[in-house]
């Protein structure tokens, strides 16, 4: 049992905006309980420099949860690629998973913030991507 | 216009451009390729692995016992809950509509939190619209904004914006066309516009059209954030000297305004100086359609309460949107056509759904599904049953079923499901 353990893992603020993926919305037409469609829905996009800071590199489980704390999710971390620096702005893909973080709040208005979800990003110190079930 | 369709082509309803050039190889009635569709076409037409099969209370029972438990459901609530429809062809919509009369139920759909709103504005006639065949035809000045159709609709920039030859563009896009996309990060659509992307922060798209309106005012642009004002500027001019100009509205631009005011002033802005449409990237084969359909009977798009009993009393407003109605957990049964809320609502949202009946009707399982008390498996649009539907740009599309529907597999169209429940009412 390592000192380590007892530390706070760094966490990353992030604003995370959804995305629609392709390859994803054609798996989800075949299916939506696949692993296949687990794989390309659970997934966090982030800057290269925000994924160092946690501590994790790209693949590794990440925890988020929404700064409401009512929802959290355990994801997969992924460079998002944009040549563009975007710290504390990170990308999911529009799935059950990002839906666990979205606010229920709308000020009344009907409309969900689906492309702005204020969250942190933390290590899941390899804990498993999070099932969907209700 | 109705587009007619050679007999050969078929019409895929996997996205609201609703592609009418899609053949396929058949053996013994069951699609085994697709050609020319997109990757989710092709999906879509191949069919789900998970079909969903009628059940009561997750018990397999027969379709009608399962159409009976869905009425009974029906009759006993006092304040129901009809949503979803965007999978669902003009037919289907309309019995729906008639249904909530019918039983006084609160009727939404997907447009209440996506492009309900830039509808509204082109059903109001407040801004000016235009087919995809003009665009085709015409368009000089293409702008995808908050929009990422390589994703969303893989073929909308080679059927009909930027690569094709159009009657006006003959030399396509390699010197008769520009596009340009803005957006908050280089997609994959953003990639295709080369030196014309143009990637705002977060949120900033009120201030980038202010600052757009004044450099189409002959104004200096300012913005609040780090922004080379000749960019605007060369933007402004492009825009200024268009011969048919298009603006695609993508989600990322609907969600981070608060109204319409700031695109309605650019479109005015825009039609002073040129020539500017509008069309919104709609999801669902058929979201357009159901807000035709409402508005047709209600001069509403979505967000209605209809009275029991009161064929003509419709209330209307934020309220009786499906987020605020669960929120506020104001229903206490619900039908959900073609559409799976536990997946597409916010889970906190959506959670109200776990308390109360709920019946599916759709060809495949979901997550709703998996947690109704009553599911009725449908008929496949444009696969298993045939009807119409308005593309994105308002167009009306004719489709007959691809497979033999004389077969004794084919499920029952959500159009004739919704009848046999109203009769079981």
């Amino acid at each position: 049992m390592g000192f380590g353990q007892f530390l706070a893992a760094p966490e990353q603020k992030v604003t995370i905006v959804t995305y629609r993926d392709i390859f994803q919305s054609a798996v989800m037409e075949e299916g939506r309980f696949s692993e296949e469609y687990l794989k390309l829905s659970a997934v966090i996009k982030m800057d290269a420099a925000d994924i160092k800071k946690l501590g994790v590199k790209e693949g590794d489980t990440v925890v988020v949860k929404n700064n409401d704390n009512n929802g959290k999710v355990v994801v997969r971390v992924e460079n998002s690629g944009y040549d563009a620096s975007h710290s504390e702005i990170a990308y999911m893909p529009n799935s059950p998973w990002s839906n666990a973080l979205v606010s229920a709040d709308t000020g009344g208005s009907g409309v969900p913030q689906y492309k702005k979800i204020e969250a942190t990003v933390s290590s899941a110190k390899g804990e498993s991507v999070t099932t969907i079930g209700f | 216009m109705v587009i007619l369709l050679n007999e050969n082509y078929h019409v895929c309803t996997g996205c609201a451009l609703l592609c009418d050039d899609i053949e396929v190889v058949i053996d013994d009635n069951v699609i085994t390729e697709v050609k020319t569709a997109c990757r989710k076409g092709v999906s879509r037409i191949k069919g789900c692995n998970e079909p969903m099969s009628p059940t009561v209370e997750g018990q397999q029972v027969d379709i009608d016992v399962a159409i009976g438990a869905a009425a009974d459901i029906l009759k006993n609530a006092d304040s129901p809950l009809i949503f979803g429809l965007g999978n669902s062809t003009d037919g289907a919509q309309k019995k729906a509509i008639e249904l909530a009369k019918q039983i006084g139920a609160v009727l939404d759909d997907t447009s209440s939190f996506c492009q309900g709103p830039t509808l509204e504005v082109i059903f109001n006639e407040t801004v000016k619209s235009c087919t995809l065949d003009d665009v085709r035809n015409k368009a000089d000045v293409i702008v995808y904004w908050g929009a990422d159709p390589s994703n969303s609709h893989p073929r909308h920039l080679s059927k009909f914006s930027y690569f094709p030859r159009g009657q006006e563009r003959q030399r396509g896009w390699e010197e008769d066309r520009t596009m340009i996309t803005i957006d908050i990060r280089k997609s994959h659509t953003a990639k295709i516009s080369g030196d014309k992307f143009h990637n705002i922060p977060l949120q900033a798209d009120e201030e980038f059209i202010d600052a757009l309106i004044d450099a189409l005012s002959g104004k200096v642009p300012k913005v609040p954030f780090e922004y080379d004002p000749k960019r605007i500027l060369e933007l402004a001019n492009i825009l200024k000297n268009a011969k048919f100009g298009i603006i695609f509205v993508g989600l990322g631009l609907v969600y981070s305004l608060d109204n319409m005011d700031p695109i309605v002033k650019l479109m005015d802005k825009l039609n002073e100086l040129s020539n500017f449409h509008l069309i919104p990237m709609v999801g669902h084969y058929n979201m357009r359609g159901f807000n035709q359909n409402m508005f047709n009977e209600t001069g509403h798009l979505n967000r209605v309460k209809f009275e029991k009993g009161n064929n003509t009393k419709v209330q209307h407003g934020a309220e009786f949107s499906i987020v605020e109605s669960l929120n506020e957990k104001k229903v206490d049964a619900a039908l959900i056509i073609g559409s799976d809320p536990l997946s597409s609502l916010p889970r906190a949202v959506a959670d109200h759904l776990l308390n109360i009946p709920v019946i599916t009707i759709d060809p495949c399982e979901t997550f709703t599904s998996r947690k109704a008390k009553v599911t009725i498996p449908s008929a496949l649009s444009g696969v298993e049953c045939g009807g119409s539907a308005i593309r994105m740009d308002g167009e009306e599309v004719k489709f007959e079923p691809i497979v033999d529907v004389k077969s004794q597999t084919i499920r029952p169209s959500d159009e004739e499901i919704l009848t046999r429940i109203m009769e079981a009412l």
